[in-house]
């Protein structure tokens, strides 16, 4: 049995009995069944800002209109759904009929949907194979018409809220709903003030002459989060521009086309280029992928800075503990060094691979733990098939125990000049500095995987596992992968052979630690 | 696995063998050219003042440094290295994992030394409860006495049975009860025919245990040789217990130096003087309660060789 061994072997078992080992190990069950459990409790409970519209036009037509152009809006995203696949449309047909037989027979939506079916709407929709573009105009404007009015009802209707958001997770009721706020006694605002006081509304708008020189009234307490005033914003914005088009239209005799030309926006179909070259549609889980090495580079930066810190701790409490000079009497310092490095790895890891497990069989588990909903959400994540890529995984695992060998080289040559842990604190203070700097590049280089700063971080040995995981959304070219892998061993071996050098002399010191200048001595004389 | 090699089918003759070793921290020469024979099965006492270079050449010994110039052979070895697991070390700054339990070190440091696991345990166990700590097996370090840890630490460097056992200072910090217990260890260490090398600034200990001693002060040494020769050597001297006037002491003619403790002196003679008519001299002049010719004591010896520079 190596000595090395035998040392390394020491170090985990002794870790193994310490409190902080297990924390370590519990830490990430108990922190998945945390977010599972906040998930389940708040899955469908986002935080739902209400509001009142406090409406001076006359009949209110106004925010009526508002309404419809929403409800045209979002509910036409689901028309454009139906026609998306027919897999997408059998499911959606499928939710939809489930939902419907839910409701009692003279709910509004039921009348609704008998229309679409008393108009035959579903059988035209049928011929056209899921192509909404070859509907007939006259067909596509009743379509949305009914689905319009039927979205309205969802829409206004906070009962039925729940109801409208199992058709479309991207509806805005989502976040934001009317309280249809009805005005009655002398003075509406001094009501709708107290309701604001009491934190029963997060805002109100008050709208008296939408095309008049008086501006409107936007009323909040909070004005960081303006996404509420925004939202109403664009679609108040719609109902103005449509009317000012509609007349128009009438002055200076403007086709419908003319109409949906000026209307006509920027449209963007999202592509991305798979990795034998074709063009591909962009998926949630893509995302994922590119999200998913902001995870490893964490992970790394966590375990560097936890394991390195136990080595140092260990290395310093060993010297001022004096037993240093009983070990050196029966191993090298060479593999003590090793011994204290590997041992801590084993512990490091341990601790890692228990997450990892826990990790691996949440997301596994996490379909069928979830309620319905968050179940599909994080389905479409694709986390699964990121744990099921060895070769993704492989590199990953390289990286990390690349990071972590050279890192521990470093600051076990600096716990063995340093005589007590607050200066060892002083000495590693740079370490420390370098290491926020894969923390700050870490956003830049994942939305530019292969832009000037990966490709500069990747080849300073100190980031390069870091950079590479960071870069895996990327991909790097394979010449890359080859390139940093061979400077990172190189680094590896020189910090080693630095780090026993300084190990040999710094260990047997006492007092004051040495100057820069000095260890930098120690590694140039040659190693008898 | 067993140990290697067993000390009576050993085939050296010196156990350790310096020649012209010097070792330098930058421009301070901590050891100066020295050059030592230790013989097989010998209690060797490594003497000087603090800060003299004992540390430093023992350090060397074990190949915790390396000198400077000159040649070191341990067992018969160019250095200490292939034979690590044949030597034993106490250092002089000793510790414990305070978190680990008694039996396990002594183990760990056995399984260091190349024993095997099932061996090492049982030993460790073994030598605890005969050194008096049975009740200690499975306690933590951390919870034992100064006392015990320095007989944990001692079993730690002798489980292996070791040819050649160096002890840094072992007497220091030690209660009379645990110095009885480490000169009985090293006493036998002899009788097994293993080899003993231990430093000490306290002369007395060596006096009672050393068949050689070595003494070093500032890097060089000063003399070394066996005890009895180095004793013998040099002026004889009289021990004197008495009371009265201390003047007359120094007053006297033929005497080199008096060593005086107010109720006891050791007066050195020159060659020509009878010890005879030193005592008809003082007859009458101070009581005398004890006259005792003898041997120069060590600590004699050792002022001698180290003058006024020791910082005793």
């Amino acid at each position: 049995m190596s000595k090395t061994y035998m040392v390394a072997q020491r170090e985990f078992v002794e870790n193994m009995r310490t409190k902080t080992f297990w924390i370590g190990v519990l830490a990430a069950p108990v922190g998945i069944i945390l977010v599972y459990g906040l998930m389940f409790l708040l899955a469908g409970k986002t935080d739902l800002r209400r509001y009142a519209i406090l409406d001076k036009t006359e009949n209110q037509w106004f925010s009526s209109a508002v309404h419809e152009e929403r409800s045209e809006n979002e509910f036409g995203e689901i028309l454009g759904l139906v026609n998306a696949s027919e897999a997408d449309q059998k499911a959606f047909a499928e939710r939809l009929q489930a939902s419907i037989e839910k409701l009692a027979e003279d709910h509004p939506i039921r009348r609704l949907i008998r229309d679409f079916e008393n108009q035959g709407l579903l059988e035209d929709l049928a011929k056209v194979d899921g192509d909404r573009s070859k509907l007939p105009a006259a067909v596509r404007a009743k379509l949305l018409k009914i689905t319009t009015a039927w979205g309205l009802k969802l829409m206004m209707d906070e009962k039925d809220r729940n109801l409208a958001l199992q058709f479309a997770g991207g509806l805005s009721v989502k976040d934001y709903i009317d309280i249809q706020f009805e005005a009655v006694g002398e003075d509406p605002e001094q009501e709708l003030n107290k309701m604001l006081r009491d934190d029963k509304i997060f805002a109100y708008f008050v709208v008296e002459d939408p095309f008049g020189d008086k501006k409107s009234k936007y009323v909040s307490n909070n004005f960081t989060d303006s996404k509420l005033r925004n939202h109403y914003s664009k679609h108040a914005t719609a109902v103005i521009r449509s009317r000012h088009v509609e007349r128009l239209r009438q002055e200076k005799d403007l086709s419908r086309q003319d109409i949906a030309d000026i209307n006509a926006g920027f449209r963007i179909d999202k592509k991305q280029i798979s990795a034998s070259g074709e063009e591909k549609e962009v998926e949630i889980k893509d995302a994922s992928r590119s999200f998913a090495p902001l995870v490893f580079v964490y992970a790394l930066w966590i375990a560097v800075v936890m394991m390195t810190q136990m080595l140092l701790t260990n290395t310093v409490e060993e010297k001022s503990n004096r037993i240093i000079e009983v070990l050196l009497s029966s191993v090298s310092p060479s593999e003590l060094m090793n011994g204290k490095i590997f041992g801590i790895a084993f512990t490091g890891f341990t601790i890692l691979g228990s997450w990892s497990l826990f990790l691996i069989a949440g997301i596994k588990l996490a379909p069928k733990l979830l309620p319905g909903q968050a179940a599909s959400q994080f389905g479409a994540l694709g986390l699964d098939q990121i744990v099921q890529d060895p070769l993704y995984l492989a590199s990953f695992l390289g990286y990390f125990i690349a990071g972590y060998l050279f890192y521990a080289a470093v600051l076990v040559a600096i716990g063995s000049v340093c005589s007590s842990l607050k200066e060892s604190q002083n000495l590693q203070q740079p370490v420390m500095f370098a290491l926020f700097v894969p923390f700050v590049t870490m956003f830049p280089i994942m939305q530019d995987p292969n832009g000037t700063l990966a490709k500069v971080i990747t080849y300073i040995p100190l980031y390069t596992p870091f950079a590479m995981m960071n870069r895996a959304g990327g991909p790097p070219p394979a010449w890359e992968y080859v390139a940093s892998t061979a400077l990172i061993v190189v680094s590896i071996w020189l910090a080693f052979r630095g780090a026993a050098k300084v190990f040999r002399v710094g260990v047997l010191m006492t007092g004051k630690p040495p100057k820069i200048r000095e260890i930098l001595k120690w590694m140039r004389t040659p190693t008898r | 696995m067993a140990l290697q090699t067993s000390p009576a089918t050993s085939s050296y003759t010196d156990a350790l063998v310096l020649k012209d070793v010097t070792k330098r921290f930058g421009d301070f020469v901590a050891v100066d050219n020295l050059s030592l024979n230790i013989p097989k099965g010998s209690i060797y006492g490594f003497l000087g003042p603090n800060g003299a270079g004992k540390t430093t050449t023992i350090r060397m010994v074990m190949s915790i440094f390396y000198p400077d110039e000159g040649e070191i052979s341990v067992l018969g070895h160019p250095n200490a290295e292939s034979v690590k697991d044949r030597l034993g070390y106490l250092p002089e700054e000793k510790g414990l994992y305070k978190k680990m339990k008694t039996a396990e070190i002594v183990a760990y440091f056995g399984k260091l030394k190349g024993m095997d696991r099932s061996t090492a345990n049982l030993k460790a166990r073994e030598m605890l409860t005969q050194y008096g700590l049975g009740d200690w097996l499975d306690k933590k370090c951390e919870t034992m006495s100064k006392g015990m840890g320095q007989k944990v630490q001692l079993l730690g460097t002798m489980i292996h049975e070791p040819e050649l056992v160096i002890l840094d200072e072992p007497f220091s910090g030690l209660d009379p009860v645990n110095m009885e217990v480490m000169r009985d260890t090293i006493r036998s260490f002899k009788q097994d025919n293993r080899t003993v090398i231990f430093s000490t600034h306290v002369m007395a200990q060596a006096e009672e245990l050393c068949d050689y001693i070595f003494l070093i002060n500032k890097g060089k040494k000063v003399l070394d040789g066996p005890l009895r020769e180095i004793k013998t050597t040099g002026d004889h001297s009289v021990k004197i217990d008495y009371d009265g006037d201390d003047s007359v002491l120094h007053q006297l003619s033929g005497v080199t130096r008096v060593n005086d403790a107010g109720k006891s002196a050791e007066v050195f003679l020159d060659s020509t003087r009878d010890p005879q008519d030193v005592l008809a001299e003082l007859v009458g002049k101070i009581t005398i309660r004890k006259f005792d010719l003898s041997e120069p004591s060590l600590h004699e010896v050792f002022l001698r060789a180290v003058g006024g520079d020791s910082d005793e």
